[in-house]
């Protein structure tokens, strides 16, 4: 839970407004796992005052010893100071936080849907389920090809589905497609992106009376990221309070919205 | 060196503290988690999450906002309960060495007696702070804090229903926080907390709406901190109760700042949102300073920048 410092190993404009950074992997992270998140500190004072929630995107093994990598969009303050770091530059982290992505041990079929940069966590998911020799369909959705993960970028074992809102890319429309044709083939399910298409997403496997798990990871307003500001709440529809950074940021989308 | 402060030298049972470092209400949850990673028992006290008399589910979301060196929240007192909170989590406060503290808020003059009469003899509680800075729906929405009679009233109420210190903490929103301190002095109270979130506003322009869904919020952080200082030093030139400082301290600098403000202990809130060890860090911060100029009692330090009000 202490603070840590990593060096900044690579960063690059990766497509459309989406940045990458490559930084030092430090051993808290060793047995991190899909899903979960880093708070990721801006500057060194106290203006922007609080961390940016990002997922952990991606490992790998660096010339110089193991990296972790985070995809972002560059969207605000934050973001945008994250993307103008070089390598060499340290930025300040508190992590790995939250619950991550469940996988079950016997099942084979394996659906993944990203919608936007909702794709961050998942490719890292898609990489550790091909490495245990399941099947992997991943449906990316975005407004337009610019907002898609580029393919070359992924495991060639990877079945990969694509939909943009303007046809730009892939086929026209939201993954919502896909998803219900995908929906009856698939074991298990893991989902992130915005709300809305959480809410789609449950609609349809509500419709298809489907008892399949469908596990989401929820974005929320955060201020602490773990557990001490209540800032992250969310409201499952059958009653009560969780919060997202340590009840989540993984939750079973039936618990949330039905 | 002696870092020990008494927060309730009026009181039989006292208030001993070790140090001067505590934490903030709400901004600690009810100090469970952080405990599981850091020494609690090395900080000064700990203070609970906001307690009310029912569980409540608190606002909708959006929540907080960030602004410059600072943050507005409305919460809206999430919290499970007092039934609940002696339930399971004062046992695991009566474990430790560290005196926790129960912050709560009642609805009325008469909640605030039950919430004590309640708490009274709970083993793992060692004193209340009783946050009289929400709106009073009987002076027609006005804080309780606002009005130096309330206030008063709120501290008698709660001393007739517990043999527990009891610790007020006042509201930064008015216009002169004197008569407040001087009413709860004379009302009985153990100590004084100077103060609470200020109230504030942001709007997200593209949405044209208020950031967080309640509209007001309060704002805490690095912000406040001159605010909050300068409040600190006229409480304490009114009042000899030990008063505890709440608003924007980060380090071991804005601590001895509050302590010659005259201070007697420091809570530590808003930063440990960026920082979960930022309690730790203050009072090692604090320690060092007065190392190095060579202070064999912390209390030496107390109130010294008051040579002129
Ligand atoms: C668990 C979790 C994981 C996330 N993972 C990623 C990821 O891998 N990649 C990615 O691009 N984004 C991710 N996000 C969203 C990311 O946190 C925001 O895009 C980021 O905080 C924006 O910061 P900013 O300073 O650029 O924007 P600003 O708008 O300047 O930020 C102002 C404040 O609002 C908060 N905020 C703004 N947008 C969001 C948002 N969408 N969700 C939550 N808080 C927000 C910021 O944290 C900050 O406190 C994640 C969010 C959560 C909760
Ligand atoms: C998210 C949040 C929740 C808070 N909840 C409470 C609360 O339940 N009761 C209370 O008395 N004060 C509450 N406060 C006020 C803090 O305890 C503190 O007095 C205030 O934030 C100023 O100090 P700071 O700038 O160090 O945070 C809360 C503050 C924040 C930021
Ligand atoms: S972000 Fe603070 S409790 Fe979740």
């Amino acid at each position: 839970m202490e603070r840590f410092t990593s060096s900044v190993t690579d960063s690059s404009l990766l497509y459309g407004n989406t940045h990458i950074l490559w930084l030092d992997q430090p051993q808290v992270l060793n047995n991190c796992r899909p899903g979960e998140f880093l708070m990721t500190y801006i500057g060194d004072g106290h203006d922007p005052l609080l961390g940016r929630a990002l997922s952990i995107h991606r490992l790998r093994e660096g010339i110089n010893g193991p990296e972790f990598g985070l995809l972002f969009d560059v969207v605000g303050r934050g973001t945008h100071w994250l993307a103008q770091r070089n390598i060499g530059d340290q930025i300040s982290f508190v992590g790995p936080l939250g619950h991550g992505f469940e996988v079950r041990p016997r099942v084979n079929q394996m659906l993944l849907v990203g919608g936007g940069i909702g794709c961050a966590p998942l490719i890292w998911l898609a990489e550790e389920l091909i490495a245990d020799d399941r099947n992997v369909t991943l449906v990316l959705g975005g407004r337009s090809k610019e907002q898609i993960f580029p393919s070359q970028l992924l495991p060639p074992e990877i079945e990969i589905v694509v939909t943009t809102e303007d046809g730009s890319l892939g086929e026209k429309g939201l993954v919502t497609g896909p998803f219900k044709r995908l929906l009856p083939w698939s074991d298990q399910v893991f989902a992130c992106g915005p709300d809305p298409m959480f809410e789609a997403l449950y609609q349809v496997t509500k419709q298809a009376g489907s008892g399949k798990s469908l596990q989401g990871l929820l974005e929320g307003r955060m201020a602490c990221g773990f557990g001490i500001c209540y800032s992250c709440a969310v409201f499952p529809k059958k009653g009560g309070v969780r919060l997202i950074c340590t009840d989540g940021p993984q939750f079973d989308l039936k618990e949330i919205y039905s | 060196m002696n870092l020990a402060v008494d927060l309730a030298p009026h009181h039989k049972q006292q208030l001993q503290l070790r140090n001067p470092v505590m934490t903030g209400s709400g901004t600690f949850s009810n100090g469970i988690e952080l405990a599981k990673h850091f020494e609690i028992d090395a900080l000064g006290a700990v203070v609970s999450k906001g307690t009310t008399l029912r569980t409540r589910r608190g606002n909708s979301t959006p929540r907080t906002i960030e602004t410059p060196s600072g943050m507005i929240n409305a919460i809206g007192f999430q919290n499970i309960g007092v039934g609940a909170l002696m339930r399971n989590i004062a046992p695991t406060w009566a474990r430790w060495n560290v005196p926790a503290i129960v912050n709560v808020m009642g609805e009325s003059v008469e909640e605030y007696g039950i919430l004590a009469k309640r708490l009274d003899g709970v083993d793992g509680v060692s004193a209340i702070e009783l946050n009289v800075s929400c709106p009073n729906v009987d002076v027609g929405g006005l804080e309780f804090g606002q009005d130096p009679k309330t206030a008063a009233e709120v501290v008698s109420e709660a001393i007739r229903n517990t043999s527990l210190p009891l610790l007020v903490k006042l509201t930064p929103s008015i216009t002169d926080i004197r008569p407040v301190v001087e009413a709860v002095t004379n009302a009985g109270a153990h100590a004084i907390t100077v103060a609470n979130t200020i109230p504030a506003l942001a709007i997200d322009i593209e949405k044209r709406q208020a950031e967080i869904a309640n509209g007001f919020g309060g704002l805490s952080g690095p912000a406040i901190r001159p605010i909050t200082l300068r409040l600190v030093w006229q409480a304490a030139s009114v009042t000899s109760l030990p008063i505890v400082a709440s608003g924007g301290i980060a380090n071991g600098k804005d601590a001895i700042e509050f302590l010659m403000a005259g201070a007697t202990a420091v809570q530590v809130g808003t930063a440990n949102f960026l920082d979960p060890r930022a309690p730790w860090r203050v009072l090692e911060e604090l320690t060092d300073w007065c190392k190095t100029h060579e202070i064999q009692d912390v209390r030496e330090i107390i109130g010294v920048a008051h040579h002129v009000d």
